[in-house]
């Protein structure tokens, strides 16, 4: 029987950030796809804590217009 | 007392440099109620992520300061009331 290699952990790319502000764009920008929704941990590979941190602060951009709401690309 | 942030973004029509004494004269209400205003940071003309009131532009500005829950409500409000406010944001950073 063929056994699953246990896919590789992710490094996590926000261990030297300890706040995550909703003003600070440019990091968000990591966390969000080209389209603008939020991206899943599978792929951020942050901590469920984080993660929270992350989708509660991108709220707080998109109502405040800083990033946009999830949209298909404009024609 | 409470510390909060107050993002507010203004209508893009108004001139950068009164930016700065109008909210000014919005955050008398925080120092009457004996609250300090800590900083005003103007950042300046930005493009919104998407339109408000029809408009792809606003002026952003953050304002730190410390106050009872009730005045930053009536401050919150009459923001609010005044057409050349898009739009604000009241955020505790303790707790956010």
């Amino acid at each position: 029987m063929k056994t699953r290699r246990a896919p590789r952990r992710k490094p996590n790319p926000l261990l030297d950030v300890d706040s995550i502000d909703y003003k600070d764009t440019n990091l968000l920008r990591k966390f969000v796809s080209d389209r603008g929704k939020i991206r899943s941990r599978r792929v951020t590979g942050v901590t469920v804590q984080q993660q929270r941190k992350i989708a509660r602060a991108i709220k707080n951009a998109r109502e405040m217009a800083l990033l946009p709401y999830a949209s298909r690309p404009s024609a | 007392m409470r510390r909060y942030e107050v993002m507010v973004i203004l209508d893009p029509s108004l001139d950068e440099r009164t930016v700065a004494p109008s909210l000014d004269q919005f955050l008398t209400v925080v120092r009457n109620d004996g609250g300090t205003v800590e900083k005003v940071d103007v950042w300046g003309r930005r493009r919104l992520a998407y339109d408000i009131d029809k408009k792809s532009e606003g002026i952003y500005a953050v304002i730190d300061l410390s106050a009872e829950p009730a005045t930053v409500k009536e401050l919150d409000r009459q923001m609010n009331l005044n057409e050349g406010i898009l739009r604000t944001k009241v955020l505790r950073p303790d707790v956010h």
